[in-house]
């Protein structure tokens, strides 16, 4: 089974060369690579070996692991997901009890050092972390324990990769991050309250496919799905630019569809790709649904300030805020459409586009 | 008239079709390098933050050509020529119908509509193979 390639597996399920191809097409896409890349992404998933996937939860929500398997289906989501060998995971496996402990502890000698862990919610370490436990060991343990046998963490939600919820003052159960935990491993954030489906699946496909840990930000997220504001791909950009904001929920503006900022949109600091890849099937995101960004995919979301109150509180410096992003929306905006997200996240690393600091200045 | 209908929203234009017009420029060069050194080369329209207005802008401004094609496998693919030669839509579907990919192809014929190398040699198999059984069957009759 171990050696079985993702396209053997693909092609168990009836699905042909052609449909292969569109299957790597939509990879492709997915992993927001160039469109050139779908070749590449061919030959290395017909090669590529189906990995061991061990997913832990801790102090969370199951929110996360909602949005993946609510996923629409029969989905790509659904097709990597068959394709990956997800030997632990409390929610969706059949077995319970001790026959799932032991499940766990075979999948991991039998792959030491080449699973990959995935982590939802954060780790209480309170007390020696006693606030969380399974099967009579605290998540602090079991962390660690899996942690080592791990080729690598993928921290699926914002609680495991900043604390998220748990985390939130005063912090009862002394809840941290995956990363405060595991130092030796090399730990990817996919944050998002919850992330983005095909976000998460676009991480565990590039490892899939390349077996590399992709291009990460500061703060251990993904470049190709974190490297732009939500702001920076906004489509209520333009009103922004021209300075039309709603001011109320009810008012002539948010009826027009002006922008949100000052009823509180995130949008300007919050790195995810909600106003590209959407959700629900691409149906909506939030600003389009007339509410502000949250920020969700953000360290300390929960604990920045009202979710309705402006960014900078603007009054008279609105105009001035808006001018100093029409300007970097000049520098970095005209057919920022084309690049890829790859590229231009990298030319991201040396200009970060607007942040709370710029829109106060 | 629905509850929703009645919800007063008004949209106003806010002139936010320049990404299409970016998407049109970058087609442009993606032509022009298919006529100069024959390398083909595709836009990922899903990646892009496209309102219904830029689509229809490129909608428009491509048109539609000659050669319109569906493909059965994992879904619907719907492909066309637009009516600029030489660029293709290509939408993939899922089974349900929801868009998995958009791209637009700057190519002389998309990949997805040719047959694979190895189908091909499956196929010259499986023809082989009905062949030799129709003469069983025949040769069992007679
Ligand atoms: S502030 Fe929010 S609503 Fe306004 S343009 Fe930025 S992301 Fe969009």
């Amino acid at each position: 089974m171990q050696d079985e390639t993702l396209l053997d597996i693909l092609k168990k399920r009836g699905v042909s060369r052609r449909a292969f191809l569109k299957f790597c097409a939509a990879a492709t896409s997915l992993m927001a690579l160039p469109p050139t890349m779908a070749s590449a992404v061919a030959e290395a998933l017909a090669k590529a070996k189906r990995p061991s996937v061990i997913w832990l939860s801790f102090q969370e929500c199951t929110g996360c692991t909602e949005s993946l398997t609510r996923s629409f289906s029969p989905t790509l989501e659904s097709l990597i997901f068959d394709a990956i060998s997800l030997d632990y995971h409390e929610t969706l496996q059949a077995a319970a009890g001790t026959a799932a402990e032991a499940a766990r502890e075979t999948a991991m000698k039998e792959n030491w050092g080449k699973y990959l862990l995935l982590v939802d919610g954060s780790v209480s370490t309170r007390g020696g972390g006693y606030y969380s436990t399974v099967a009579g060991k605290t998540n602090l343990e079991t962390l660690k324990e899996a942690a080592a046998g791990a080729a690598a963490v993928v921290c699926i939600g914002t609680c495991s990769s900043f604390g998220g919820i748990p985390y939130a003052k005063p912090n009862p159960t002394g809840a941290v991050p995956v990363s405060d935990i595991v130092k030796d491993k090399p730990v990817i954030h996919v944050p998002g309250c919850p992330p983005i489906p095909a976000v998460i699946t676009g991480v565990l496909v590039q490892y899939l496919t390349f077996g590399t840990i992709p291009d990460l930000d500061e703060l251990g997220r993904p470049r190709s799905y974190y490297g732009d504001t939500i702001h920076d791909r906004c489509y209520r950009r333009p009103y922004y630019d021209q300075g039309k904001f709603a001011k109320s929920f009810d008012d002539e503006g948010a009826r027009n569809g002006w922008c949100l900022f000052e009823l509180g949109c995130k949008g300007p600091t919050t790195h995810n790709v909600c106003a590209t890849t959407k959700w629900n099937q691409g149906t909506s995101f939030p600003i389009q649904s007339g509410h502000g960004c949250l920020g969700c995919s953000e360290p300390n979301f929960w604990d920045n300030g009202s979710f309705y109150q402006a960014l900078s509180t603007p009054i008279d410096s609105v105009a001035a805020a808006a001018a100093t992003a029409a300007v970097v929306g000049v520098a970095a905006g005209v057919g920022v459409g084309i690049a890829n997200h790859h590229a231009k996240a990298k030319a991201k690393a040396e200009h970060e586009t607007v942040t709370v600091n710029d829109l106060e200045k | 008239m629905s509850g929703l209908d009645g919800i007063g929203v008004k949209v106003i234009d806010a002139g936010g079709d320049g990404s299409a017009r970016a998407v049109l420029r970058e087609i442009e060069t993606l032509l022009t390098v298919l006529v100069e050194k024959g390398e083909e080369g595709s836009i990922d329209l899903s990646s892009l933050p496209l309102t219904p207005e830029a689509y229809d802008l490129l909608e428009e401004t491509l048109g539609e050509g000659e050669v319109t094609a569906e493909v059965s496998s994992l879904g619907v693919t719907r492909v066309h020529e637009t009516g600029i030669p030489g660029v293709w839509w290509v939408t993939h579907y899922n089974e349900d119908d929801d868009v998995m990919a958009e791209f637009i192809e700057v190519t002389h014929c998309p990949e997805i509509l040719l047959t694979p190398e190895d189908d091909v040699k499956d196929g010259l198999e499986a023809l082989r193979a009905r062949l030799f059984e129709e003469n069983m069957n025949k040769s069992s009759v007679e």
